[in-house]
């Protein structure tokens, strides 16, 4: 279940325990802000390396390249970049491990 | 236990709406289609390109689509434009096929007419006989456990696995709870949440089944040899945040909410009647995703959508919901809900859940969607997997 659904929150994460990833819904949000994160048990604070667009993601904790992303405290795909906390997570540094019609070419 | 007022049909399925129905057999009736219809009050037309031409299940699965639509609770009569002779999607067959529903059915060949404009006002006149019929029915009180409930999301974002989505389930969960059914569909986006869904199945045959209708569906699409990044996610789920289908998937599967997954229906099939949720395997197409849960018998739809969106099923009325205010503020026209209050601390889940339930009784009972008014209705599209010929 989502983390205190029903608050004022800025950064969004689903499994406080799993997830290395959050999602930004508030307009604006952008580089070198420090964008508090509740995980449930606690709270930390993450200052950003990049604007963050609404409804996109920031990376909460490292992830090396082809480490699991994970959201809902499950994967939603793998890194192809290291990635840094307070990094955007979109296109560019992480891919999808379904529907890869263009990798199964390859094998 | 909730109920609302609907129209009794002669099979005992309860409608929303009683509207006649002024349907294409094929594609070159369409214009004498919209001509009739738009001289008609209270019908609606449901045009395609299909219908000949088509492979031997293709064709089939173009039938099946246009009688289970036309054989909807929420359509009182059917009204039926044919061109000159077609295998399988003509008259006769299509009648044939509707019999079992009781409820009227006429129709007109352009040809055997003498032309479109005979054909235009042959077709008007019988359909005005058959909406004074219709309007002389009223609406009786029903318990909700005669809705069938479609559940659907397009144009999503990163709010709506956060907010209308699982706002969504709480509501699917409550109609079920009350002994109704739902359907959940769009398989290309379950692809990444198919433990989680099948975790909830009611036997570890149906468990089996979610798995392995996924995959069917994934095979198709590694069989074009393409990444679909730009598909699936689309472009509109990209831009709001989407960056996988795995993270769209998983998003997606929180309309199910946490009701018990009975079984998998093919494209169109009308559920047993037992209580409970059912998966429809679908594409992620929009329209024809609420086509075919709508040729499944649903009455009613709510479509969660991230970015706004502005389909409508011709006779399923399609409430919209969105979590992101954004969204809203941009596409309130076509937009029933704003749930986004969610992501505000202004409303809890389960408040939004409750929203979206008392939207779906008021709808059933007659309240008018904003799309209904506008008269937006893009929401029809029948699939197709094998080639014209």
């Amino acid at each position: 279940m989502v983390t205190g659904a029903g608050e004022y929150k800025i950064s969004w994460v689903v499994d406080g325990e799993k997830d290395n990833v959050a999602t930004i819904l508030e307009n604006g949000v952008s580089r070198n802000s420090v964008v508090p994160v509740d995980l449930g048990n606690n709270e930390i604070e993450v200052t950003l390396k990049d604007d963050i667009p609404y409804g996109h993601k920031v990376a909460i904790k490292p992830i090396k390249e082809g480490e699991t992303v994970f959201k809902y405290g499950l994967s939603i795909g793998r890194a192809i970049k290291d990635v840094e906390v307070g990094e955007h997570v979109h296109l560019h540094n992480i891919e999808p491990l379904r529907g890869r019609g263009d990798l199964r070419v390859k094998e | 236990m909730s109920e609302f007022w609907g129209f009794v049909r002669p099979d005992g399925s309860v409608g929303a709406r009683n509207y006649l129905l002024v349907l294409s057999a094929t594609i070159y009736a369409n214009s004498v289609v919209e001509r009739v219809s738009s001289s008609l009050l209270g019908s609606v037309p449901i045009t395609h390109h299909l219908g000949r031409t088509q492979t031997k299940s293709d064709l089939k699965m173009t039938f099946d689509i246009l009688t289970r639509t036309a054989a909807n609770p929420n359509v009182g009569a059917v009204l039926i434009v044919d061109h000159f002779r077609e295998d399988l999607c003509n008259l006769e067959d299509m009648a044939h096929a509707l019999s079992s529903s009781g409820k009227p059915v006429e129709g007109v060949n352009i040809r055997e007419s003498g032309g479109v404009a005979n054909a235009v006002a042959e077709a008007t006149r019988k359909g005005a006989a058959l909406i004074r019929d219709l309007s002389c029915q009223r609406r009786e009180i029903s318990p909700i456990s005669n809705l069938l409930f479609g559940l659907n999301c397009g144009t999503s974002d990163t709010t709506s696995g956060l907010s209308s989505n699982p706002a969504l389930g709480i509501c699917s969960d409550k109609i079920i709870e009350q002994g109704g059914r739902s359907i959940l569909a769009e398989f290309p986006e379950l692809m990444g949440a198919e433990e989680w869904l099948a975790s909830k199945a009611v036997n570890q045959e149906v468990g089996d089944k979610i798995y392995r209708r996924i995959k069917d569906f994934e095979d198709r699409i590694y069989a074009t040899g393409e990444d679909i990044r730009g598909s699936q996610p689309t472009g509109d789920n990209i831009a709001g945040g989407i960056s996988t289908i795995e993270e769209k998937s998983l998003g997606g599967a929180k309309k199910s909410g946490s009701a018990t997954i009975m079984d998998v229906l093919e494209l169109g099939e009308a559920p047993p009647k037992d209580p409970g949720l059912y998966m429809m395997y679908t594409p992620g197409h929009g329209s024809e995703s609420i086509s075919a849960i709508a040729a499944g018998g649903a009455q009613a739809l709510v479509f969660s959508t991230g970015g706004g969106h502005v389909i409508a099923h011709p006779v399923m009325p399609t409430i919209k919901i969105t979590g992101n205010e954004n969204s809203y503020k941009a596409m309130s026209d076509t937009v029933d809900l704003d749930l986004s209050g969610t992501l505000k601390g202004k409303l809890t889940l389960e408040q939004a859940g409750m929203m979206i339930y008392d939207e779906v009784l008021a709808v059933l009972s007659g309240k008018l969607t904003k799309c209904e008014i506008l008269k937006e209705a893009t929401g029809f599209a029948i699939h197709r997997v094998g080639i014209s010929i």
